[in-house]
């Protein structure tokens, strides 16, 4: 229900942006994050943009991967690459199901 | 910045793809999710001996969030001691069955053309369904928006398009803004029937029953990128409960329990800040409370909790469907046996009801749980073997 979908703004006509996402194109009213601007990435929810992503906050979301990259780094000892198969893992084509 | 796991999963494709992944999610390794998994079980065993507790109990208030949790295996990853379970985050899963009847009959109603989000239209109602019923002849059609339904009230000015409207804080701005710009248009043949719902009041409700041990809430990511996250201190303030509010990728839950299990004091915290800002979306805010105010509303599982809904303000009138049609909906019925009250206030696993995959399945329903995809029971039954 509460999926939205990140899409890059291509045009804006009025309150009509035309958005791109994987070689698709789709519009969706922007009457919600009135400041997006034509190259923005925008989050998507039931025809309506929702939210303007903003870049630099989702550099942040890296340093905590990054802490715990650098931890099993100098831990050697802890190379458990391998020992556990399987996992899925999202490949960011969207935020959600 | 460091990128842990950038090339691994993002796979070297072309410039525009790789530079829009970046800007919206990046790209994490299973070896950095594993890391994280890691890191997670070391800092919750800490957590476990720091609140001198047996168990850390984690409930996610999103339909969304239940169905990343259950595609993503992510129970498996858990470590020991910790446990997720889902709460009344799916719209459909927690609309009441009077409401559900409320929109079957309005369906019936010959100039009636009724306009819904898909999920709504399979959820069996006490005599019949939004399905059913556009068996029997009614005409009822999903929309991918409310917009769409504006739109078909512009093609078709002989009808009257009545949007059935459900959904939290995420949807009820987008509604909002389709009914304004149906006003704008002098579309008098559109209304809508409300049964939007708020969060932060069932939230409240359900620490007020008191009866599930909850150490903290994953907080629903879209819902925030409206609300922001003030809305929330109470629950930290008040009730000791601390909440990160999360993403919807793997690793965003699993950042966010590990932002969970470091609290030393109850907070609000914010793991989504790639989409959700302190104060949310205060364009969102202001449609929303341009077009809706504040009532009553009935929760499956947690029955009527005050001033957790939205209604149509007198100064919209025409555009609401309630003062626009009188029906007749009859007395609510309950499916007999259906357990999806308990489920939805996280005291019963889904997979503990007695109808559950038995006579309750994806295929043939019995309780909304187990319709929409995103409910607790259709999680885990579609992704059971993975989700366990």
């Amino acid at each position: 229900m509460c999926l939205a979908i990140p899409m890059r703004i291509t045009a804006i006509d009025g309150q009509l942006a035309t958005l791109a996402t994987e070689g698709l194109e789709q519009r969706a009213s922007i009457a919600l994050v009135p400041d997006a601007k034509v190259g923005d990435y925008v989050l998507v929810h039931a025809g309506y943009a929702i939210s303007v992503i903003d870049e630099e906050e989702a550099d942040e979301t890296y340093a905590l991967l990054a802490e715990l990259a650098e931890a099993a780094a100098w831990d050697d000892s802890r190379d458990r690459r391998g020992e556990r198969g399987g996992m899925s893992v999202g490949d960011g084509s969207q935020e959600d199901a | 910045m460091t990128r842990p796991g950038d090339a691994p999963s993002s796979g070297g494709g072309d410039g525009a793809r790789r530079s829009r992944a970046a800007a919206t999610s990046p790209s994490v390794s299973a070896d950095a999710l594993r890391r994280l998994a890691d890191r997670l079980s070391v800092e919750a065993h800490a957590a476990l001996e720091r609140r001198g507790v047996s168990a850390l109990t984690y409930m996610e208030v999103c339909g969304t969030h239940t169905m990343a949790i259950a595609r993503f295996g992510l129970r498996d990853l858990l470590p020991s001691g910790m446990r997720l379970i889902s709460g009344p985050g799916c719209p459909v899963c927690v609309t009441a069955t009077a409401d559900l009847d409320k929109a079957v009959a309005l369906a019936r109603l010959p100039e009636v053309t009724l306009t819904t989000f898909g999920d709504l239209v399979r959820v069996p109602a006490s005599r019949s369904s939004l399905a059913a019923a556009r068996a029997a002849g009614a005409d009822v059609r999903v929309v991918y928006s409310a917009r769409d339904a504006v739109e078909i009230a512009a093609a078709e000015p002989d009808r009257q398009v009545v949007f059935a409207g459900i959904g939290f804080e995420t949807t009820a701005p987008t509604v909002a803004a389709a009914l304004l710009e149906a006003q704008a248009r002098g579309l008098s043949n559109f209304c809508v029937l409300s049964m939007h719902k708020t969060m932060p009041l069932a939230l409240k409700a359900l620490l007020e029953l008191g009866e599930t041990d909850i150490t903290g809430f994953i907080l629903p990511g879209h819902v925030s990128v409206v609300t922001g996250s003030g809305c929330y201190e109470f629950l930290a303030r008040e009730y000791g409960v601390g909440g990160a509010i999360a993403g919807f990728e793997a690793y965003d839950v699993l950042q966010a329990l590990l932002l969970l299990v470091r609290q030393t004091e109850p907070a609000i915290t914010i793991e989504y800040g790639r989409a959700v800002r302190p104060e949310g979306n205060v364009v969102a805010q202001r449609l929303m409370a341009q077009v809706f105010e504040p009532c009553d509303a009935d929760w499956r599982g947690l029955g009527v909790i005050p001033g957790s809904g939205l209604r149509i303000r007198d100064g919209f009138a025409a555009f609401d469907a309630e003062r626009r049609f009188t029906v007749d909906a009859g007395e609510p019925l309950e499916p007999t046996g259906c357990r999806c009250g308990e489920v939805l206030r996280g005291v019963l696993d889904p997979a503990a009801c007695g109808l559950f995959g038995r006579r309750c399945t994806p295929e043939d329903p019995i309780g909304a749980c187990m319709v929409s995809s995103e409910g607790a029971c259709a999680a885990r039954y579609r992704y059971r073997g993975i989700d366990d």
